[in-house]
């Protein structure tokens, strides 16, 4: 085939840019990207995305948490190994509340990490082949095709009611 | 919302980091002042002792807890609103959790700053870091104040990851509407964010969990606060009720000061399609819950200590009312339980000019919701003999001021610089409401 | 900018600074001594025994003498007055030589300008005006000197010879006139005997404040307790007869407020009862015929109503006076009313019938105080100074200015232009200031002496550290004037020794030094040999000279309780005696046993008195007497009777320091400068012309929260009758958690059961330190207190900060009197009750307080950041912060324990059972392979109260005597319901119906 060129069609609409997305599939041509001012319900189906995988790196964040928390307490109390209050030097009573916070603050670490590593962000590549509008009112379908198809996918997503703006490569 | 679009939203929210006015540099100015004031206070009290404050033996806590619980108190409602709220899918959350959470993350340092000020050897608090020494001296972990240690960090590290996540998509808008430096400074910032379909993916899933573990975080954290009182041996603070009603305490006080906050805010930036009188009813229903939970509250420690029919404890709840600071405990009954009731009556609830009293009415009722429980009890515990008053200094005084003036500092800067209310969530509210309406 | 300061700043902002930040500890001189003395080893101290010349009782003290200097004084166990017990003001007798306003070299008046000359200089000037004197005629050089030595005495008599003057006068503002003069008229003897008072079953004490102040305070203060000893359903019974209720008075079983003046008619009342119950024998018939004479009016409805008290008092004072079998009848306290004549001489004869031999008086062990002069004698001396034309004026160490009513015209009669008036004194007080020069000389703590607190003993003084100053001894420097090179002996402790030597009382050198190591001669006590019969005489007073003047027919029927007419006392104060204390601050900060205020010196009166006045407590009032008016906080207390308005003395100089000018009220300036003429004693009451209420009001400095302990199971006490063994407080309630039920647990593994304690109980290690307290003995002196202070290197700050509620007290006397009848008064020493579960100990960050493996709690200073949660969760609010840092104003801290930290500002602190007397403890025993004996450790409370009624020792050894205590009936913890577990344990007090 001959040099590639994308073309992204611009819709103000969801629903739109939804069926757009949905009927690009019956076309030769490769759905790229796709891009939202807002977390799409209806792209989302019409992709049909899998489940994020975020919430394990937060399971195991929390339970790293959970174990280091009590681990310190315990640890930092024998050390010293004085009596304190009468209580035992390591009481476990009073630790849960230091296990309890980190859990917390290692899920929420886990949930942060998780998050830019499958989002791939930082992604500063990514805004290459972007337009600015998709941030603000305009959902972005971002289709790649042979050069000399240029023309008819365009129609195409004028058909489908949006503008379209074309990345040569 | 119908007349609302997209574009209406980002144009209303944008127009808000506009250049601007000299009335509000002033105002900022006017904030600093107050900030160098309070840390004049600071220092002067550094050199010269604690005792420049009015603390006492029995009275060793002072104003500088009692802010610190109220800040921590303000922090509250922030991360409940976002998180809580999202959990709920409660639509009314999203044109106030911006600011909302901004107020947690500023009222958080400031609450933060108190232990410091409080402190005898502030210049030995690193004591309380859990850092390798070659002494291998440690914290105590049996301690409530490591568990506010512990606790509070938590929080405040949390409340700003959940605050910047939320922030992210905003920022990609504002740096796709935005040249020049600013332009720069908000692709860093926004990290790269194109609103890939991929990105939402993960973003949603992320942000659900953060609410999830937010929420039970909030709960936890004013609880540990409670127990900094609880865990003595007081009579007046040895109790087991102390967790739920700070918790209770604590939203009633955030929810105020969001109101106090957002009003002014929605005049301002002419929010008011956004912030519509709706959520800000929304808001005054919630704070009429927690002001009944907080008066119930104040009813069941009376109710326990003459249950209990142990004398000591009926003795201080008879002082508190009746007591040399009684004057306090009436403004705290009638600021967080009796005015609040207005808000039973819809006209008020939907006058702004009442809300914004009203809040203010209920913050100041707080605070002395905080100076009561901190000062009677220790003034008049089971030594009779040592008994004693306690009354607040100009330095106190000095170092209060100064941690109001530092925490709007920091909210008027943000305000101003960042998208005080988030585009996006109104955007995804405005998509679903439609959908809802097909 | 200092480092100190920099990194202070650097701290505020950021952690990172502040990790480098050091403590804001002052930097402190460290003393090198060139040349050591030879028995001075670095880091152990060497005792030196010595005398108290605080007041004429004359307590023998052991002086702590660390790297050279005297760092503390605990009493002197071999010296039979104070038996090793010390008050409050012999503690504080260290802040005398270390006080910052003490004067170092001479000071010359040139037209009212003080400029310090050399002590050459000054000597040379006096033996100039001395020479003068001795020439211009005889008695023109004059001395008044405080009570002294024998020795010192000899001197002076001897030296003022040489400059052909007559001796000097002793000068002693309580001189017990009264008491005297009916020994005088009584007995024969013009002396104050000693009292046998621990022999005693029934005491009598017509306003003797023998606790505070009276002839020998800790004497009396062991003597009566062991009279009051708890016995199983018998004590001995105590009666306290006063206007006020001083803290004697409090310590009675009963106090009786009676009209100021007016006790004789009590006493007459009890001598006609125990006349008409026969008693008497062995007594001239003649004496008894005319003593039913004067009483027989006394019937007890005629007493109760003169001396104004409620009949039945007395009918139970006459019970138990005819029931006992050794009765004593104390006379007169020295803050007398007229009348206190005819009160002592009854007294004496009340006596006399209830024994003739009068076994329990000493009158071979007389009070030395009894060789000070009479107060006419004081005003005739100061008369005589302008007619006699005295050219030179010594005084020695006496403050008349201050302590003679302005009326007496001393300050006139000081300030003549032909008489040159030289004051030895070491403080500018009110009389030194009126002088043309001031000499310091050594003080006590530096001489070589001899003063004798009774005569049959002889109690040493030696120097105890190195001289502070050049000042030489007062001895020397009268040799120095009187003498040239004719001179008899080269020096005064060559002088002392020779008097002793030719008394008899040492012959060889060895002697001398046994002496000086023991504190002195102490003969064995035999019984006294003197037994004095009644003057015939004695009889002709009783007898009216006609219906009106008879001494005891002005007692009149007829009391006008009108408040509009209110009597002004003013009273010796057992923290500053006559006002010689004023300037010690340990003094005027450790507040005052009944009043609990510090620093100040407020006005007494009844409510109903104060209503009268229209000023309520802590207002201020106008107290208007003939002689002038003061302006003075008034106290508003049920423990004086109504009408009556008392002030303690000793404050409200003029002069006397930086802790001692203008500080307080000196009360003596409203008494008129009255004379006696029977007893040539002064009187310390008048009538009050006119009392306002200003309507201004003064912050109290007081340290009490709460008169009453709210029934809050504190201060414990139990009726006699329930000493029993079938009466066991204890088992009285089920055991149970509350408040009435919960059992005694020892702070040891047997004290924690799974039903309370949610944790294991946790064991020791040999040791488990804990302290004993029996309320039964406490008095509430306070002088634990002072101890304490001088232990620990407490904080001294000083009145602004006490009513800010920020006194650094470790060990405080908490006072609560009875709800019902507020003259019941309970004292509760309160200090760290060691719990074994502190609730100071987990609340803390940084592990700043724990528990010791010897059960201590330990606070580390240099770990405490300043949270003061500790504080906050200590139940019984022993936990002092450091505010500020406190300041020891040079030389003050060359006082300072060097055992013990200086606390800098920012951190917690508190009682710590003297764990640095518990490390040395440790040391000695670990060098003789050996475990600490119980009675080895010994607190600085402990060791100094008068009435050992504190115990410390070790609760793991079952027979130490800590641990005996625990088994007794009376023995419960304070709030023990809390389940602290308090080490602490204290002992009911026991009280008796009277």
């Amino acid at each position: 085939m001959g040099p590639e060129c994308q073309v992204m069609g611009l819709f103000t609409d969801e629903e739109r840019a939804a069926s757009a997305v949905q009927a690009l599939e019956e076309t030769p041509w490769q759905l790229k990207q796709v891009h939202s001012p807002i977390p799409s319900h209806k792209l989302s189906e019409a992709l049909n995305l899998k489940k994020s995988k975020v919430g394990y790196f937060t399971l195991v964040g929390g339970i790293i948490g959970f174990f280091s928390g009590f681990a310190l307490a315990m640890f930092t109390a024998a050390k010293w190994s004085l009596i304190v209050g009468g209580k035992p030097v390591i009481a476990l009573v009073p630790f849960v509340i230091v296990g309890f916070e980190f859990t917390i603050l290692f899920a929420v670490f886990g949930n942060v990490i998780g998050l830019l590593i499958q989002g791939g962000l930082p992604d500063f590549k990514g805004m290459e082949i972007y337009d600015p509008r998709c941030s603000g009112d305009h959902f972005g379908v971002l289709a790649a095709c042979p050069e000399i198809e240029k023309g008819q996918l365009i129609n195409y997503f004028k058909e489908k009611g949006g503008v379209t703006r074309v990345f040569e490569s | 919302m119908s007349d609302l679009t997209y574009a209406k939203i980002d144009q209303t929210v944008l127009d808000t980091l506009r250049p601007a006015t000299q009335v509000y540099w002033f105002t900022v100015a006017l904030l600093a002042v107050g900030m160098l004031g309070g840390l004049a206070c600071w220092i002067y009290q550094i050199f010269i002792g604690i005792g420049v404050g009015g603390q006492n033996n029995p009275v060793a806590w002072g104003t500088y807890l009692i802010n610190f619980v109220f800040w921590v108190g303000i922090a509250h409602s922030g991360t409940l609103i976002s998180a809580i709220l999202h959990l709920f899918h409660a639509g009314w959350r999203n044109p106030i959790a911006r600011a909302a959470e901004t107020m947690t993350v500023f009222a958080v340092c400031t609450a933060g700053l108190f232990p410091f000020v409080h402190l005898g050897r502030a210049w030995m608090v690193y004591y309380m870091l859990p850092y390798p020494n070659q002494r291998t001296l440690w914290p105590n972990f049996q301690s409530p104040l490591m568990f506010d240690v512990v606790a509070i960090s938590t929080y405040l590290t949390v409340s700003s990851l959940f605050w910047y996540t939320g922030l992210l998509p905003d920022l990609a808008t504002v740096r796709d509407r935005s040249t020049g430096l600013r332009k720069k400074i908000f692709t860093i910032l926004s990290m790269g964010w194109t609103g890939k379909m991929e990105q939402w993916r993960h973003y949603t899933r992320g942000y659900l969990f953060f609410a999830a573990l937010a929420t039970p975080l909030v709960i936890s954290v004013h609880s540990v606060v409670s127990w900094d009182f609880a865990l003595g041996v007081v009579p007046g603070w040895h109790t087991t009720i102390f967790a739920p009603y700070f918790v209770a305490g604590a939203i009633h006080s955030g929810l105020a000061m969001v109101l106090t906050l957002m009003i002014p805010l929605r005049k301002i930036f002419s929010y008011e399609k956004i912030i519509t009188l709706e959520v800000l009813e929304n808001v005054a229903k919630t704070i009429i819950l927690t002001g009944l939970i907080v008066g119930f509250a104040y009813g069941t420690e009376f109710f326990i200590a003459w249950y209990s029919q142990n004398s000591i404890e009926i003795a201080i709840f008879k002082w508190r009312a009746l007591g040399h600071y009684k004057v306090g405990f009436w403004i705290m009954v009638v600021c967080n339980t009796i005015i609040p009731l207005l808000l039973f009556i819809k006209k008020i609830r939907r006058s702004i000019i009442w809300l914004f009293v009203i809040s203010i009415f209920i913050n100041i009722g707080m605070w002395f919701e905080r100076f009561v429980i901190i000062i009677t009890s220790v003034a008049r515990d089971f030594i009779p003999h040592a008994w004693g008053l306690y009354w607040p200094t100009v330095v106190e005084m000095g170092i209060m001021v100064g941690s109001f003036s530092l925490f709007f500092f920091l909210f008027v800067l943000f305000v101003k610089h960042m998208p005080s209310v988030s585009m996006t969530e109104n955007k995804e509210m405005l998509a679903e409401g439609e959908s809802h309406g097909a | 900018m200092k480092r100190r300061n920099f990194l202070k700043l650097a701290s505020i902002g950021s952690l990172s600074f502040a990790a480098s930040a050091c403590t804001s500890e002052p930097d402190k001189t460290i003393f090198s001594l060139v040349q050591a003395p030879a028995d001075m080893v670095t880091g152990s101290p060497t005792w030196y025994a010595s005398t108290c010349r605080e007041c004429p009782a004359g307590c023998g003290i052991i002086a702590k003498n660390r790297e050279g200097r005297v760092i503390k004084v605990e009493g002197n166990p071999l010296h039979p007055i104070n038996r090793g017990k010390l008050c409050i003001r012999g503690q504080a007798v260290v802040q005398g030589i270390y006080n910052p306003d003490r004067i170092k070299s001479p000071l010359l008046k040139k037209n009212d300008q003080w400029q310090p000359i050399s002590f050459s200089q000054a000597r040379s000037l006096i033996q100039e005006k001395a020479i003068q004197a001795a020439q211009s005629g005889s008695d023109k050089a004059r001395m008044i000197t405080e009570l002294v030595g024998d020795s010192q005495l000899a001197l002076f008599i001897h030296c003022l010879e040489k400059l052909n003057s007559k001796g000097p006068i002793a000068f002693e503002p309580l001189a017990y006139e009264t008491l005297k003069t009916a020994n005088r008229e009584a007995f024969g003897i013009d002396g104050l005997p000693s009292y046998l008072m621990d022999k005693a079953d029934c005491l009598v004490s017509l306003g003797a404040d023998f606790l505070e102040t009276w002839l020998s305070p800790v004497e009396y203060a062991w003597r009566f307790k062991a009279m009051h000893a708890v016995r199983t359903e018998a004590q001995g019974v105590f009666f306290h007869i006063s206007p006020y209720q001083s803290l004697t008075g409090a310590n009675a079983d009963r106090w009786i407020a009676c009209h100021p003046g007016r006790e004789a008619a009590i006493v007459m009342g009890l001598i006609k009862a125990t006349l008409e119950k026969g008693r008497g024998i062995g007594l001239p018939q003649s004496l008894i015929q005319s003593l039913r004479d004067a009483s027989e009016r006394y019937t007890t409805q005629a007493t109760a109503r003169m001396a104004d008290i409620d009949p039945k008092d007395f009918e139970s004072l006459k019970i138990r006076v005819l029931k006992a079998k050794t009765p004593l009848i104390l006379g007169t306290g020295a803050g007398t009313a007229s009348g206190a004549f005819q009160a002592d001489l009854a007294a004496n004869m009340l006596n006399l019938i209830l024994d003739s031999d009068l076994t329990l008086f000493d009158f071979d062990r007389r009070h030395r105080v009894e060789g000070s002069a009479r107060r006419s004698e004081v005003i005739e001396f100061f008369n005589s100074l302008s007619t006699d034309g005295v050219r030179l004026l010594l005084i020695n160490n006496v403050n008349p200015a201050y302590a003679l009513p302005p009326g007496s015209g001393i300050r006139k009669s000081l300030d003549s232009d032909r008489m040159f008036v030289v004051s030895f004194s070491n403080f500018m007080d009110d009389t030194t200031a009126l002088a043309d020069l001031i000499f310091p000389v050594c003080l006590p703590l530096e001489s070589w002496d001899e003063y004798s607190g009774k005569n049959g003993m002889v109690s040493t003084l030696q120097p105890a550290m190195g001289r502070f100053t050049q000042a030489p001894h007062v001895g020397d420097l009268m040799l120095d004037v009187a003498f040239k090179d004719d001179r008899s002996v080269p020096d005064y402790k060559t002088w002392v020794m020779t008097q002793l030597h030719s008394k008899g009382v040492m012959r060889e050198k060895n002697e001398w030094l046994k002496a000086l190591q023991a504190g002195g001669v102490f003969p064995d006590v035999s019984p006294s040999v003197t037994r004095p019969r009644p003057v015939t005489g004695a009889t002709s007073l009783f007898e009216p000279v006609d219906d009106t003047t008879g001494l005891f027919e002005p007692v009149d029927d007829t009391i006008e309780r009108d408040p509009a007419k209110p009597v002004f006392i003013a009273v010796p104060s057992i923290r500053f005696f006559d006002g010689r204390g004023a300037n010690r601050p340990w003094l005027g900060e450790i507040p005052d046993p009944l009043t609990k205020v510090a620093w100040q010196t407020p006005v007494l009166g009844h409510p109903e008195s104060l209503k009268a006045a229209g000023a309520g407590h802590g207002e201020v009032v106008t107290i208007q007497t003939q002689q002038g008016q003061v302006e003075a906080i008034a106290y508003e207390t049920r423990q004086v009777k109504p009408g009556v308005w008392v002030m303690g003395m000793g404050q409200g100089h003029i002069h006397f320091g930086r802790y001692a000018a203008n500080v307080g009220i000196n009360p003596l300036t409203l008494l008129p400068p009255k004379i006696d003429n029977m007893t040539g004693g002064p009187v310390f009451s008048t009538a009050v012309v006119a009392l306002s209420a200003t309507g201004d009001s003064k912050p109290l400095a007081h340290t009490d929260g709460s008169r009453i302990q709210h029934d809050r199971k504190i201060a414990l006490s139990i009726p006699l009758d329930q000493m029993s063994a079938n009466h066991d407080e204890k088992s009285a309630h089920e055991p149970s958690l509350t408040m009435e039920g919960f059992p005694f647990t020892l702070p040891l593994p047997e004290g924690y059961d799974p039903k309370r304690d949610f944790y294991p109980p946790h064991d020791h290690e040999n040791y488990r330190w804990a302290m004993a307290v029996d309320l039964d003995k406490c008095i509430g002196c306070a002088a634990c207190t002072a101890a304490c202070y001088a232990e620990n290197n407490i904080g001294i700050v000083e009145k602004d900060r006490i009513v800010e509620g920020r006194e650094m007290t470790w060990l405080r006397v908490e006072r609560y009197h009875d709800p019902e009848n507020p003259e019941k008064i309970t004292f509760f020493p309160m200090m760290c009750q060691h719990c074994d579960n502190a609730p100071c100990e987990p609340v803390c960050p940084v592990y700043a307080p724990h528990h010791s493996k010897e059960g201590l709690n330990n606070q580390i200073y240099n770990r405490c950041i300043g949270t003061r949660f500790c504080s906050q969760n200590c139940p019984y609010k022993v936990r002092r912060f450091n505010w500020f840092e406190w300041e020891w104003p040079d030389p003050m801290n060359l006082q300072l324990n060097p055992d013990v930290t200086v606390r800098s500002k920012g951190v917690m602190e508190k009682c710590s059972f003297c764990i640095q007397r518990i490390k040395v403890a440790h040391g000695v025993a670990k060098n003789e392979k050996r475990e600490i004996k119980d009675g080895e450790v010994v607190p600085a409370c402990v060791q100094t109260c008068p009435t050992g009624a504190l115990t410390f020792g070790n609760l793991m050894d079952v027979n130490s005597r800590v641990r005996m205590l625990t088994q007794d009936v009376r023995a419960y913890q304070a709030m023990g319901y809390l389940n602290t577990k308090p080490a602490v344990i204290y002992l009911k007090k026991v009280v008796q119906k009277t």
